[in-house]
């Protein structure tokens, strides 16, 4: 409490200081030009989340401080609790918070309805508050889209873009004289080329309920599914039985047993085992791959884009950006520090550590091409998979809702239900949800 | 009035929050819906229903084995025999473990290709099972793990009562010619049934309530094959930000902890002599 208060009278100084000052300091002519400093002397309060992206963002924030002049506190809370630590405080009005870190794959919808997200449009626009190497327009169309909200209002700056990838072992690969998909109706026999039980499963994806939803558009999306059409759920299409089958025979005949319940880490464990000839999932679990500490299949793992199919070629992304509060007291001064987060000096330390963003210039950057920490097929597979990337999700209120019903869907599914009966079930729960929630 | 107002207000709060539709993310506020979310959870939410039947058999399933366990120990340490101190301490290590921590090292136990369960049920010639990993036995190696954690509660408790029993009765059966198993049923249970409905009674309120060897195991999986109230009204309360809904079900488990209580105390009433 009493370090509350003191903060607040602090900002309140910190006002008065600049409400002060102000006729001085903004004279027109300087009022043209971009000042890290505008806000020096404020104190920021982010709300982060336990992720690589953050890992190696923390490391630098000492650098923000002395370029902007302003102290910056925050707080490191695994992905859920910093959810709920998000929910409560702004439900609250708490103010408490001046930027955080977005998962907008799953909050997108439902923060920008709470009104939890400040528009950044009109920052991006002034010359005076976005840095002229920003540059909104690097960002991949992809990862434009996915921070921008159907009114048009661009609700974060995109920082970590995930991409669902294709990984194999090209030894078990090239002792069958095999090559990586190019269509899924290659998928299957592929797999099938490859079982070869106990030493060696065909495929390997996630089969736990919730976390199976982020895998199963990578079969879906070529299947040509949606989830939504003029806004009424399509969980029961004709696209969406065939890409289910698939899914759950992929699974039921060709994985690891005991599939049905395993999560990233069950799946990148047996792959690591050398367990499995096939892994599909989001492309930053690649790094522990070639860790030698981890992984038994170092150097081993190809990486290529998803097999395209009859609906077209596509690559689920997942974004996760840094977004202003809008309960912050100092908006312009958050924006700042989100600017600096997402800008380019720090994007190619990400990608440099292995963590996907998804800005062009990084790409064509000296440092990642002369060190880089993956092999050459890696980049290759993510810049093309963003290229051809769209929302992995729904974007809906209630994502953790819907991940639950096709979540089970799934596991129905693999356990050995048809996949035309789970998913009438599902549309059925799918259809209720957004009758509920999208109204 | 302190302790009443710490009490009591989370109580009637919760009350009163399950007469409301909220979701805790939206710029409307709760809206007063009186007992529709009652109505729902009875008649309208077959998942509900599941978990209710889930965590009545999750509860049974433990606290039977549980109990025949805890007895069976209760009655070997009951004996003198050589290191009987050191053994009895280790056997109640279990219970002092975080359960969070136990989960953790259960789910790699339990991986179908990686984990040792898997290893020594091949090792005693069994075919390996899919554990946590399948919706036939998902709950069941749920109850394992809780069976392996809460025995030893079960045996101090059944222990503290045998060595409080009087030894006339078995003088008397023994000159009578009774077997050990003959004193054991027809004496020593009857004796430890008081002592023994209170050993269920707090183990039964405890595993209606388990939440976290299933979260961190299983969330509720595979499909809703583990999914209990407590899982579920987590999931709605936090996952779906459906506070009213959610506060709905906490009244629910509520009222079944408290009637499973006072049928069990009852049950003891009528056994006191």
């Amino acid at each position: 409490m009493a370090a509350r208060r003191l903060t607040r009278r602090t900002f309140l100084q910190g006002l008065a200081t600049g409400v002060a000052a102000g006729p001085f300091v903004s004279t027109p002519a300087r009022a043209q030009d971009f000042n890290w400093k505008r806000f020096q002397g404020k104190e920021l309060f982010l709300l982060l989340t336990k992720h690589p992206f953050i890992d190696v963002l923390e490391k630098h924030i000492s650098e923000f401080e002395s370029l902007s002049g302003m102290k910056v506190k925050w707080e490191t809370l695994p992905e859920i609790q910093a959810r709920q630590k998000m929910t409560v405080e702004m439900t609250a009005s708490s103010g408490g918070i001046d930027a955080f870190f977005t998962s907008l794959h799953v909050e997108k919808k439902r923060f920008w309805k709470a009104g939890w997200y400040h528009p950044l449009n009109k920052f991006l626009d002034d010359r005076t508050l976005t840095s002229p190497d920003f540059d909104w327009n690097d960002f991949t169309p992809g990862a434009r889209a996915g921070v921008t909200q159907p009114d048009g209002s661009i609700s974060a700056l995109a920082a970590f873009v995930d991409a669902n990838v294709f990984f194999y072992r090209k030894d078990l690969f090239g002792a069958k004289s095999a090559t990586p998909p190019k269509t899924l109706a290659d998928l299957e026999p592929l797999a099938q080329k490859l079982h070869a039980p106990p030493g060696v499963y065909g495929i390997v994806l996630r089969g736990l309920k919730n976390a199976n939803a982020t895998q199963y558009p990578s079969i879906l999306f070529p299947m040509g599914g949606t989830y939504l059409k003029d806004g009424k759920g399509v969980l029961d299409s004709k696209e969406q039985i065939a890409a289910l089958d698939l899914y759950a025979k992929l699974l039921r005949q060709y994985a690891p047993p005991g599939v049905v319940n395993f999560n990233w880490y069950e799946c990148s464990a047996s792959f690591m085992q050398g367990q499995v000839a096939i892994y599909m999932d989001g492309v930053n679990f690649a790094s522990q791959f070639e860790d030698a500490a981890k992984s038994k299949v170092v150097g081993k793992v190809g990486y290529a884009v998803l097999p395209s199919g009859p609906g077209g070629h596509f690559s689920p992304i997942y974004i996760t950006g840094m977004a202003v509060s809008s309960q912050s007291r100092s908006k312009e001064a958050a924006y700042l520090f989100t600017q600096w987060a997402t800008n380019k000096t720090n994007m190619v330390r990400e990608l440099m550590a292995g963590v996907g963003v998804g800005r062009t210039s990084t790409w064509d950057n000296p440092d990642v091409k002369a060190k880089p920490k993956m092999p050459a097929d890696w980049y290759q597979a993510y810049q093309a998979s963003l290229k051809i990337g769209r929302q992995g999700l729904p974007e809906i209120v209630g994502v953790t809702e819907y991940r639950d019903i096709i979540g089970v869907a799934i596991q129905k599914a693999i356990e050995g239900a048809p996949a035309a009966q789970v998913l009438a079930q599902a549309q059925k729960d799918f259809q209720d949800l957004l009758n509920r929630t999208e109204s | 009035m302190l302790v009443a107002t710490i009490i009591v207000y989370p109580i009637v709060y919760t009350g009163w929050m399950s007469l409301h539709e909220w979701f805790a993310s939206s710029l409307t506020g709760p809206r007063f819906i009186g007992l529709a979310n009652y109505a729902k959870i009875v008649v309208g939410d077959a998942r509900f229903r599941e978990a209710v039947v889930r965590t009545i058999y999750f509860t049974i399933v433990a606290v039977a084995a549980e109990t025949v366990l805890g007895v069976a120990m209760a009655l070997l340490f009951n004996r003198e025999f050589w290191g009987r101190g050191l053994l009895r301490t280790l056997a109640i290590l279990p219970m002092v473990a975080t359960p969070t921590a136990i989960a953790l090292v259960f789910v790699m136990m339990y991986h179908p290709t990686l984990g040792v369960a898997n290893y020594l049920v091949t090792v005693a010639g069994l075919s390996p099972f899919r554990w946590t990993y399948s919706s036939q036995t998902a709950l069941y190696a749920l109850a394992l793990v809780d069976v392996w954690q809460w025995t030893p509660l079960i045996m101090l408790i059944a222990l503290a009562g045998l060595a409080s029993l009087p030894r006339e009765p078995y003088e008397a059966a023994h000159l009578d010619g009774a077997t050990p198993l003959q004193s054991f049923w027809h004496i020593t249970l009857p004796l430890l049934r008081p002592t023994l409905v209170v050993a269920i009674l707090f183990r039964s309120i405890d595993a209606l309530k388990t939440f976290d060897i299933i979260f961190v195991m299983t969330q509720g999986g595979p499909a809703n094959a583990s999914e209990t109230i407590n899982i579920l009204l987590f999931n709605q309360a936090f996952s779906y930000f459906n506070m009213g809904y959610a506060a709905s079900m906490a009244v629910a488990l509520f009222a079944l902890v408290m009637g499973a209580s006072l049928i069990l105390i009852k049950v003891r009433r009528s056994a006191a002599w």
